[in-house]
C-alpha cells in the first residue's frame, strides 16, 4: 500500500468496475457465444424416476431435418461421474453421462440430440422413444433407509452413502447431570439456487492438437477441468475451461455437470462446436437440488436455560449420485460441524446419514447446510426459551460466546477465530426497535390479528480451507486460491485470480486491494478469472473464501511486486531499498520529497531498458502467489436478524414486514459490494422461509418445474431492510478479512419461522418446525394452536 | 420462411424469419443484440423484456413475425456505444442495482417504461410495477434505491432540459 497514507480504496463504497458492461447489455454470457459450424444439442431426460432402460429408438430422430446425431448411454460409456469420499464405509455411486442400464431420477438424461439449431434438435428430440420399465421409487429419506427399500444402486448394502457418528467424550456425564430437555424434529423442503441464467456450454474440440476448449456456466473452472479429465481420461494440459460472465452461480453453478462432458465428447466425435443451451424446466429437474434436511435435536439444559449439551440426528436427501467435487457427503458434514452455532456448547453427539433416493443429485446453495443447522440450534434455543419462561433475546444472552470466548474450539473440532455475538444481537434489537415491536404486538393481538417477531443470531463459517475440507473426506481438498500481480511496461496492473465472479463483485475488491497495494488508481488495475489458460491453479469461488483467499493471495503477490519496483527504483535514485517508500504513484526517498520516480517509469526500465536495472534483477514485473488461511477451519462471521410477519388468520399467508440485520465480517472492502450480498441472501432465505419447494408425487415426477409452480420472492415479496455493521478483525486472516458470501441466506429460515411461532404464540404452542411457511402449513399449525384440547 | 421488416433500435431491418422464431432468438442470433436475456422462456422472469411499440414486451412470448412493421427497443438503445449511461443505468451502478448483470437489461427496459408512465411513483409502487422481473442476486433493495435515484434525475434533466 502507498505506505505513507491510509488505503485509498479498502473500505470504499466503489463503483463496480464490471456494471458499465453489464448496464450496456455488453456482458459475454456462454448463451452468447457463437463458434463457426457449431451444432446444437438438446437431452431426452428420462420421465420415470426409476427404471431399467431398454430398447432407445433413435432412427426417427437421426433421419430428421437439420440433425448430425443422436447419442444413447452406449455411446458414451466409457466416461462416467464418480466421487468418492475417503470416510469409511462410504459407498460409491459412478453416474452415467447418458443413462445405460437403469434411470434413477425424472429428468436423467438418456439421449442427446445435435442439429444445427435449438428448434430442429427439439423437434428431433420428440422423436427419440425409450422402453423404460418402472422400479420401485424411493422418494422419502427415512423410508430410504427401511430394510424393506428398493437399493438403488448395485452391490450397495442400503441407500445410506455413508453412516457417521461423533461424540464427545463427556456427553453421557453432561446429560445425565442435566435438569431438563428438549426434542424437536426439523423438516427442511427440497429446493435450490435458481440462477437467473440456466446453465449452458460449448464445447470446441482441435482434433489436430487433440485440445478441448469447454465454455461453461461454472463457479470452479480448475475443478471443471479436473472433473473433465477425470471423467474423460484425458490429461488437464488438453483441456481449457473458459467460465466468462456467468449470471447467478450460488452453489448450483458449482458441480461437474454429465451435460459438460457429454458436449465435449459429441464435439469430439463430431468435430464441430457443440452448444447447449439449458431451458428452465431441464433446470428445474436436472440441475443439482439442495436443502432437504430432516434432523432431530435434543438440548439438554439447566433452570437458567443455560445449555449443557446438544444432540442431534442429521440425515439429508442427497438424490440419486454422489457429485463432483463435493461428494454426497458435503451438506451432513457441514452440518455436523456447524450445527452448535454461536452458543457455547461443551458436548455434543451426533450422527448423520447422507441418504440415496430417485431424485436430482445434490448439490452446493448459499450457506451449504447452514440454514438447516441454523434453523435448527435456533429452533431449540427458542423452544427451551419457552421452556424455562425467558424471552427469546435473554435466553441467547445466556447462551452466545462472549468476546472472551475465542478462539473458540467447538465441540465439533472447528476453531472460531473472533467474533461479537452479544453486540451483534443488542444491536439488532435496538436497530429492528425491540422494545417497541413488543409493545405493538400487545395492540397487534387486541385487534385479533396475528403479528409476531423473530430473532436470531448465528456465525457464518468461511473461508475454511485445509483442515476443514480434510476432515470432509473429500477427494480434492480445497486449501488455497493463487493470484498472479503483472505490471506492465505502461504501469498498469494485471492481476489474475483462480476465483470467479459472477455478481459478488470480486473484479471490483481485489482491484480495490491491489490497487492500495501497488499505489496505483483501480482504472490501472484489471482483474482476469475465469479461463484455466489465463490464471493460475485454483479452486474457484463457493464457500465464501474468495474474497479472503484470493483477497490474501493478491496482497502477497502485489507487496512481492512492490519489492522489485523498490529495489530498481533504490537503484535509479542512488539510495538505500530500505530507504525508498511507496506513495501514489510514485516511489520516494524517505526524508527527500524531490527524491521520486514514477511507478510507470519504473516499469518502463524494467521491460525496456534493462541495461538500467541492477545486477541480478530481471526483466520482469510479476509475482504469482497462493493463500490458504491457517489453521484452515475458517474465519468466523457473526450476525444477528431481527423480522416481523403478519399472518393472516384466513388464508395462512405470512408477510414479512420488516428485516434488519446487524453483520459482522471483520473489515469490509466494499461496504455497499456487503450490503448486496447480505441483501440478496436474505431474500434467497425469504425464499426458503416462505415459498420455495420441489414437490413429487408419489411416483416421483416432479412437480414443481415452472415459475409457475415453484415461487422464488419477487420485489412485492421482500421488505426494505435496515442493516448496520460491527468490524471485528479476524486474528488469522491477511487483513483481518472474513468472508461473507452466504450469511444472509443462513438465518431468514429460522428467523421467520421463529416470528410465525410467536405471532401463534396467545394461541396455543406449535412449535414451527418445517420450512417452506407455505399457506397450508401456516393454518396447520394455527388449527393446532387452537384445536380444542390442543396445547392450551 | 417470411420476410419482415422491423425498426430496431431505431434503425429499420429486413430480414427473413422462420414463422415459428422467437423474437428474443431473433434479436440474439439474428441481429446479434444479446444483451436481451432468456431466463426462463415461459414469460415469467421479466429478464427478456424489450419495447414493443414502446411498451415493455416478453420476448420470449413473442414471435418474431408478430413484431412485423413494428418498432422494437432492447437494452442496447439506452446509451449508444461511446456516449454516457444512460441515468436510469448510471443510478444502477450508484446504488448497486445489480450483481450479476443477468437480469438487468429486462429491468432496465421495466424500468424505462414506469419512468414514462409513473415518473413520480415511491418505493411501494416501483416494487409492484417490477414485480415482473425476478433478480436472484440483490435481494431487490438496491434496485428500489436505483429506480428512485434515476426517476429524480430524469424529472431533473427534464427541468433542465
Amino acid at each position: 500500500m502507498a505506505e505513507t497514507e491510509a488505503p485509498r480504496f479498502f473500505g470504499s463504497r466503489v463503483s463496480r468496475v464490471q456494471d458499465d458492461r453489464l448496464l450496456r447489455g455488453h456482458g459475454r454470457y456462454v448463451a452468447d457465444i457463437e463458434l463457426p459450424r457449431a451444432l446444437a444439442a438438446k437431452f431426452v431426460r428420462s420421465y420415470e424416476a426409476h427404471a431399467s432402460v431398454g430398447d432407445i429408438d433413435r432412427d426417427e430422430a437421426a433421419e430428421a431435418d437439420g440433425v448430425s446425431a443422436v447419442f444413447v448411454g452406449s455411446d458414451f460409456v466409457e466416461s462416467e461421474i464418480r466421487c468418492v469420499s475417503s470416510y469409511e464405509g462410504f459407498q460409491i455411486s459412478a453416474q452415467p453421462i447418458l443413462a445405460v442400464d437403469r434411470v434413477r431420477f425424472a429428468g436423467e438424461a438418456i439421449a442427446m440430440v445435435v442439429a444445427d439449431d435449438e428448434y430442429l434438435a427439439e423437434d428431433a428430440a420428440e422423436m427419440v422413444f425409450a422402453d423404460l420399465s418402472p422400479l420401485p421409487v424411493v422418494l422419502d429419506l427415512d423410508a430410504a433407509l427401511e430394510p424393506s427399500a428398493e437399493v438403488l444402486h448395485d452391490g450397495w448394502a442400503d441407500n445410506a452413502y455413508v453412516r457417521r457418528a461423533v461424540k464427545t467424550p463427556g456427553f453421557e456425564a453432561a446429560v445425565s447431570g442435566a435438569s431438563h430437555r428438549v426434542t424437536i424434529d426439523l423438516n427442511n423442503a427440497r429446493h435450490g439456487a435458481i440462477p437467473m441464467e440456466n446453465r449452458a456450454c460449448i464445447a470446441d474440440y482441435d482434433r489436430g492438437t487433440q485440445r478441448f476448449t469447454l465454455y461453461t456456466t461454472t463457479q470452479i473452472p480448475h475443478l471443471i477441468r479436473a472433473g473433465l479429465a477425470l471423467a474423460m481420461d484425458v490429461p488437464e494440459n488438453r483441456i481449457r475451461v473458459i467460465a466468462p460472465d456467468v449470471g447467478g452461480g450460488f452453489g448450483v453453478k458449482a458441480q461437474l455437470y454429465t451435460e459438460e462432458v457429454a458436449c465435449c465428447l459429441a464435439a469430439r466425435e463430431l468435430g464441430r462446436p457443440i452448444k447447449w443451451v439449458e431451458d428452465r424446466r431441464e433446470h428445474f429437474v436436472a440441475a443439482h437440488h439442495s436443502r432437504e434436511h430432516r434432523h432431530r435435536v435434543t438440548g439438554y439444559f439447566d433452570d437458567d436455560g443455560r445449555i449443557i449439551a446438544l444432540e442431534a440426528d442429521i440425515r439429508v436427501d442427497m438424490g440419486a449420485y454422489s457429485v463432483f467435487p463435493w461428494t454426497a457427503t458435503m451438506d451432513n458434514g457441514m452440518a455436523m460441524g456447524i450445527l452448535p452455532g454461536p452458543y457455547k456448547i461443551h458436548e455434543y453427539s451426533v450422527t448423520g446419514t447422507p441418504v440415496c433416493t430417485n431424485k436430482t443429485p445434490y448439490g452446493a446453495y448459499r450457506g451449504v447446510a447452514r440454514p438447516a443447522a441454523c434453523f435448527s440450534i435456533e429452533r431449540l434455543v427458542d423452544q427451551i426459551a419457552r421452556h424455562r419462561g425467558l424471552d427469546r433475546a435473554e435466553v441467547r444472552r445466556r447462551n452466545l460466546l462472549g468476546p472472551d470466548d475465542y478462539p473458540w474450539h467447538s465441540p465439533s473440532g472447528l476453531v472460531y477465530d473472533s467474533g461479537s455475538l452479544p453486540e451483534s444481537l443488542e444491536s439488532v434489537l435496538s436497530l429492528g426497535g425491540y422494545e417497541a415491536l413488543l409493545t405493538q404486538q400487545v395492540e397487534a393481538r387486541a385487534q385479533g390479528r396475528l403479528f409476531g417477531i423473530g430473532i436470531v443470531a448465528f456465525t457464518e463459517q468461511t473461508a475454511h480451507t485445509t483442515q476443514e475440507f480434510k476432515q470432509r473426506g473429500v477427494p480434492i481438498v480445497f486449501g488455497y486460491e493463487t493470484a498472479k500481480v503483472r505490471l506492465d511496461a505502461s504501469g498498469t496492473a494485471v492481476v489474475s485470480a483462480s476465483i470467479h465472479d459472477h455478481g459478488q463483485g470480486l473484479e471490483t475488491t481485489l482491484a480495490q486491494i491491489a490497487a492500495d497495494r501497488l499505489g496505483l488508481d483501480l482504472e490501472q488495475v484489471r482483474v482476469e478469472y475465469g479461463d484455466t489458460n489465463q490464471v493460475a491453479y485454483g479452486a474457484g469461488t463457493f464457500a465464501s473464501r474468495s474474497a479472503v483467499l484470493a483477497g490474501g493471495a493478491v496482497t502477497r503477490a502485489a507487496d512481492d511486486v512492490v519489492a522489485i519496483l523498490k529495489q530498481v527504483a533504490a537503484h535509479d535514485l542512488e539510495a538505500a531499498i530500505d530507504d525508498i517508500v511507496l506513495e501514489t504513484g510514485r516511489l520516494s526517498v524517505k526524508g527527500s520529497p524531490n527524491a521520486s520516480v514514477a511507478i510507470s517509469e519504473i516499469c518502463r526500465l524494467v521491460y525496456q531498458r534493462p541495461e538500467r536495472l541492477p545486477k541480478g534483477v530481471e526483466s520482469s514485473l510479476e509475482a504469482s502467489r497462493t493463500y490458504d488461511a491457517e489453521p484452515g477451519t475458517g474465519a468466523y462471521t457473526n450476525a444477528a436478524h431481527l423480522s416481523t410477519v403478519e399472518v393472516d388468520p384466513m388464508t395462512g399467508k405470512t408477510e414479512v414486514l420488516s428485516y434488519a440485520i446487524v453483520e459482522d465480517c471483520g473489515p469490509m472492502i466494499n461496504p455497499m459490494i456487503v450490503e448486496g450480498q447480505i441483501f440478496g441472501g436474505v431474500a434467497q432465505g425469504i425464499g426458503t422461509a416462505l415459498f420455495e419447494e420441489f414437490l413429487y408425487d408419489e411416483n416421483g415426477q416432479p412437480l414443481s418445474s415452472t415459475f409457475s409452480d415453484y415461487l422464488i420472492p419477487t420485489m412485492t415479496d421482500v421488505p426494505d431492510f435496515a442493516v448496520a455493521h460491527l468490524e471485528t478483525p479476524s486474528p488469522f486472516t491477511i487483513g483481518g478479512i472474513k468472508g461473507m458470501g452466504e450469511g444472509g441466506a443462513i438465518a431468514p429460515g429460522a428467523v421467520i419461522a421463529s416470528a410465525v411461532e410467536d405471532a401463534l404464540s396467545h394461541l396455543g404452542e406449535p412449535v414451527v418446525n418445517e420450512l417452506p411457511l407455505t399457506p397450508e402449513r401456516v393454518l396447520a399449525y394455527i388449527d393446532e394452536a387452537t384445536a380444542p384440547g390442543g396445547p392450551r | 420462411m417470411r420476410e419482415i421488416t422491423v425498426t430496431i433500435n431505431g434503425k429499420p431491418t429486413s430480414a427473413t424469419v422462420s414463422p415459428r422464431l422467437l423474437l428474443s432468438d431473433f434479436l440474439r442470433q439474428d441481429i446479434g443484440l444479446t444483451g436481451t436475456h432468456v431466463g426462463c422462456e415461459h414469460g415469467y422472469c421479466g429478464s427478456c423484456t424489450v419495447h414493443v411499440d414502446g411498451a415493455s414486451t416478453r420476448s420470449c412470448l413473442t414471435l418474431a413475425v408478430q413484431v412485423a412493421g413494428r418498432a422494437v427497443d432492447t437494452v442496447e438503445s439506452l446509451a449508444p456505444d461511446g456516449e454516457a449511461l444512460h441515468p436510469i443505468q448510471q443510478a444502477f451502478q450508484d446504488c448497486h442495482g445489480l450483481q450479476c448483470g443477468f437480469c438487468t437489461p429486462g429491468l432496465l427496459m421495466s424500468v424505462a417504461e414506469l419512468a414514462g408512465t409513473n415518473p413520480e411513483c415511491g418505493r411501494a409502487e416501483i416494487r409492484e410495477h417490477l414485480a415482473g422481473n425476478i433478480c436472484r442476486c440483490t435481494g431487490y433493495h438496491q434496485i428500489v434505491d436505483a429506480v428512485e435515484r434515476a426517476l429524480v434525475a430524469l424529472r431533473e434533466a427534464q427541468v433542465d432540459g
